[in-house]
């Protein structure tokens, strides 16, 4: 029903034109982060704006990935219509963040993967929908690794299992620095999928890899998901250093909304 | 005094137009610079669009929620507090939906040249897409040290030629590395787009450069047998980058224009003459043209009038817009304002401002967009006629082909040889007649041939 919603269909892009430009080869190394508890979304979003600043500033920085897992929330696009939140934003059962990514309300929760590379399009090609279908060809590729076959559907960005979508893709960009990424429903419960018409589709019913797979883990989809992201962005992971192991690294940053729904301008 | 514009940047190579999501900035805000004013959507994703100059947000032109199409002005920029009523009066109204013809059919034509507010990033990479294919070509190595900024396309050149970017001096916005300076790095002339700077045939060797480029691995073909450009190599689709994209609208814009053709021949010995006398001093044929044009326009202003809804419309000045192809898809028009009050040597130094700047692509809208009359020449490829389309919001484009020597007939039977020109002139009939078409042309040719000297005033 919303192909509308979502404008441009994705396109096809060849494999062969990814070839990294040899000039920036050096710069695709990249740190992987994976927080091995369960991180609040703030403070994901710290990290990842923070890190967006730190390539901003610097264009010589290392990309970073983070894998992580976030305590049931809910987060909706800039442009995400509230229509899509089946309940009052006041009396939100969760935290609601209001963040600037494309795309509607979702939904994340323990036993979903996400993942949030922070990566410089400079240094690929500056191109949002080629970034878009590049995180379906991650996907994709974890999927068949699991032997799994994950489907595009046309005119939508996202990924799904026999009409299921099981991952979701929304990203920001800032000079062609992204931020955001994609969740990938693993073993969560489905449950709070039902409080929001997620990603703006309605009739398009959430699936998670457990219905396919039973047992399936995080902890077995993380190895396949980095390998994928290195593949995909020939990405090469860095050691991570002292400098990147504290907590909150760099400045501080103004904080989204907050629980409690506000409106934009404050 | 500046007012800058802020245009709604093409967040893929596949993007036409793109949602507002929403203003960060309220108009009298002040804009620092690389700050976010603005975020637009395309699919599911954001792209925070910063200001490129510290000011103050005059006029928000289309409000959040709206979309507009790649390039097109969403908002305005002013340097100080006191320019934002001036720009906020001059600023059409917002989003006025009724009446976007009239922005649009004037300012869509180079849609990608926007560098001003967007961030430079975002308009410089329109045709990423296209060009990806070269970056199959194998390049050595180049080793970057040092913070370097550079256009992706200069990255992309460089590492096709393996220049080493660190060494580079960048001529963009705050030394960015731009393609022509890898161009200049690289011992390569500069690829001007080919701007009509002599009637003479042109050696056609500046193609060739680009077509060595544009020929991929799958490409069987040796780079010497393609003269012509390409986009692509067989069996390929390759999208239309920004600037095509406005291009085949403003074409596509004028298949609603009942257009008629009407050719001259002229002599143009006495031009020829002149231009020797005038180049050591820095006139271009491109200036000497539009000067005679603009001379002839004054004297005939129907040709210099277009349709507009409400009737025909007569500009306050008369513009010459003057076809410009670019290197990399589409073409641009940038235009010589006044030209019949303007002297030749101010033409030829606005003229060779006006193309140095179309390459970086850092054109204002109302320098590419507010021509009156355009002139477009292919005679420095030897072309012996052609007709044009003609640009919408505008009444008649003229087509001027090569100067050749010609054996004509006198009227007292002797024969000589002269060297001649054909013009074509393309004219929206509902504003222009063949007479008024006839007539101009007379006149034109008549200045051409007999009163080159009032072209010197």
């Amino acid at each position: 029903m919303d192909q509308q919603l979502h404008g441009i269909p994705p396109v096809p892009v060849d494999k062969s034109k990814l070839v990294t430009k040899s000039s920036s080869a050096n710069n695709l190394s990249t740190f992987l982060f994976e927080p091995n508890e369960l991180v609040d979304y703030e403070k994901a979003l710290r990290w990842q704006q923070n890190w967006q600043k730190r390539l901003i500033f610097g264009p010589e920085t290392a990309q970073a990935v983070w894998l992580l897992e976030h305590p049931i929330c809910y987060t909706m696009g800039k442009g995400a219509s509230q229509k899509n939140l089946l309940f009052d934003p006041n009396t939100s059962p969760w935290p609601l963040y209001r963040i600037n990514r494309g795309g509607e309300a979702t939904c994340h929760l323990p036993g979903q993967l996400v993942a949030y590379p922070i990566l410089d399009l400079r240094r690929y090609t500056t191109d949002l929908h080629w970034y878009l279908r590049k995180l379906e060809d991650v996907l994709i590729d974890v999927l068949a690794n699991l032997e799994l076959h994950g489907e595009r559907v046309k005119g939508l960005t996202g990924l799904w299992i026999n009409g299921q979508k099981v991952a979701a893709i929304g990203v920001g960009c800032r000079r062609w620095i992204t931020q955001h990424g994609f969740s990938l429903n693993i073993n969560c419960e489905m449950e709070s999928f039902k409080k929001v018409v997620p990603c703006g589709l309605i009739n398009h019913p959430v699936g998670k890899l457990n219905d396919w797979i039973p047992g399936l883990t995080i902890k077995e989809v993380k190895p396949l998901l980095t390998r994928s992201l290195e593949k995909q962005f020939s990405l090469k992971w860095q050691q991570i250093g002292p400098m990147e192991r504290t907590e909150d690294f760099a400045t501080p940053i103004q904080m989204i909304h907050k629980k409690n729904f506000k409106d934009e301008n404050h | 005094m500046a007012t800058h514009d802020i245009f709604m940047p093409a967040l893929s190579s596949t993007m036409t137009e793109g949602k507002i999501v929403e203003w960060l900035k309220k108009p009298g805000d002040k804009v620092g610079r690389g700050e976010s004013v603005l975020v637009v959507e395309s699919d599911k994703a954001d792209m925070d669009v910063e200001s490129f100059q510290e000011g103050y947000l005059a006029a928000v032109l289309m409000p959040a929620g709206s979309t507009a199409p790649v390039g097109e002005t969403i908002g305005l920029i002013v340097e100080s507090e006191d320019e934002i009523a001036s720009a906020q009066e001059k600023a059409p109204q917002p989003s006025s939906k009724e009446s976007p013809q009239e922005t649009s059919s004037t300012s869509e034509q180079p849609q990608s040249t926007p560098t001003q507010a967007s961030s430079s990033q975002i308009s410089n990479t329109d045709n990423s897409k296209n060009t990806t294919q070269q970056s199959s070509i194998k390049a050595p190595q180049v080793v970057n040290t040092g913070r370097i900024i550079a256009s992706p396309k200069a990255k992309k050149l460089a590492s096709q030629k393996g220049v080493d970017l660190s060494t580079v001096l960048g001529s963009g916005p705050h030394g960015r590395i731009q393609l022509e300076d890898v161009e200049k790095a690289n011992g390569q002339p500069i690829s001007v787009p080919w701007v009509a700077e002599s009637n003479a045939p042109a050696s056609i060797a500046v193609s060739n450069s680009v077509s060595k480029a544009t020929v991929s691995n799958n490409q069987p073909a040796t780079a010497e047998s393609l003269l012509g450009k390409s986009f692509g190599t067989a069996g390929e689709i390759i999208a239309f980058n920004t600037l095509q994209q406005a291009v085949n609208r403003n074409m596509e814009a004028s298949l609603a224009t009942p257009c008629f053709h009407v050719g001259y021949t002229i002599s143009t010995d006495k031009l020829d003459e002149l231009y020797k006398e005038v180049k050591p001093k820095g006139v271009t044929m491109t200036a000497l043209l539009a000067k005679a044009v603009g001379l002839t326009l004054a004297r005939h202003p129907q040709v210099n009038a277009s349709t507009s809804p409400e009737g025909m419309s007569y500009p306050n000045q008369i513009n010459i817009a003057v076809a410009v192809a670019m290197e990399d898809g589409g073409l641009i028009t940038p235009v010589l304002q006044n030209v019949d009050q303007t002297n030749l040597s101010d033409l030829s130094t606005q003229w060779s401002d006006l193309v140095k700047r179309s390459r970086t692509k850092q054109l204002q809208p109302e320098e590419y967009s507010s021509g009156t009359f355009t002139l477009s020449n292919l005679g420095m490829f030897g072309v012996d006629r052609f007709d044009a389309i003609l640009p919408p919001g505008t009444g008649a484009i003229l087509a001027v082909a090569a100067s050749r020597p010609v054996v004509i007939a006198n009227k007292d039977g002797s024969i000589s040889v002269r060297r001649q020109m054909q013009v074509n002139l393309t004219a929206d009939h509902r504003v222009i007649y063949g007479a008024d078409g006839a007539a101009f042309l007379k006149d034109l040719a008549d200045l051409i041939e007999n009163r080159t000297e009032s072209m010197l005033s």
